[in-house]
């Protein structure tokens, strides 16, 4: 059965960063898994060796949903191509993939602990 | 279920995108499953209101 085939005039990413893929054609299967410590803080104070990853956050299961829905899909591509003029992306990052072309199975996770440091009140 | 699907033309002109981050995934194609899972988490021990103490370094 004809498979669909992306077709892009004009591609522009910016920045590919930290562990994350632009890929241009087929793959069949894509698997992400990301972890963050966002800390935001009201002063401009960076010490380098700060933070670890050992909060429960970043071990306990993230229950993935099975997919064991019963549905059979039947796909006739009277078009099989996708076209798109312009594709403008200023950033991928942090494990996050883009792709042009098709693909199988996707799984993707992101666990991200925030932590907020405020200056007391100033005046 | 059944599930016919008819793929006829299918166009788009531009695709203005700020950021694809964080285990995101921006597809222009077919796929046959997708699962995305995240998960934050923001107790409130993690508001420190004070003067700045460096977080513990990795133990």
């Amino acid at each position: 059965m004809l498979q669909r085939t992306t077709s892009v005039t004009e591609l522009e990413v910016n920045s590919v960063a930290i562990a994350s893929v632009l890929h241009i054609g087929d793959s069949k299967i894509i698997h992400g898994d990301s972890r963050a410590l966002a800390v935001q803080r009201q002063a401009e104070i960076f010490y380098g060796n700060e933070g670890h990853f050992n909060f429960p956050i970043f071990t306990e299961p993230v229950p993935l949903p099975p997919i064991e829905e019963d549905v059979q899909m039947f796909r006739q591509n009277y078009n099989p191509v996708i076209k798109i003029r312009k594709v403008d992306i200023i950033g991928i990052s942090s494990s996050a993939v883009v792709q042009l072309g098709n693909t199988g199975h996707i799984t993707m996770l992101n666990r991200t602990k925030h932590i907020r440091q405020l200056l007391e009140n100033l005046h | 279920m059944i599930y016919n699907v008819y793929n006829r033309d299918l166009s788009v002109g531009d695709i203005k995108i700020t950021a694809v981050a964080s285990s995101a995934i921006f597809l222009i194609g077919d796929a046959e499953t997708i699962q995305l899972a995240s998960t934050f988490d923001t107790p409130p021990e993690s508001l420190i209101i004070g003067p700045f103490v460096p977080l513990a370094p990795e133990a």
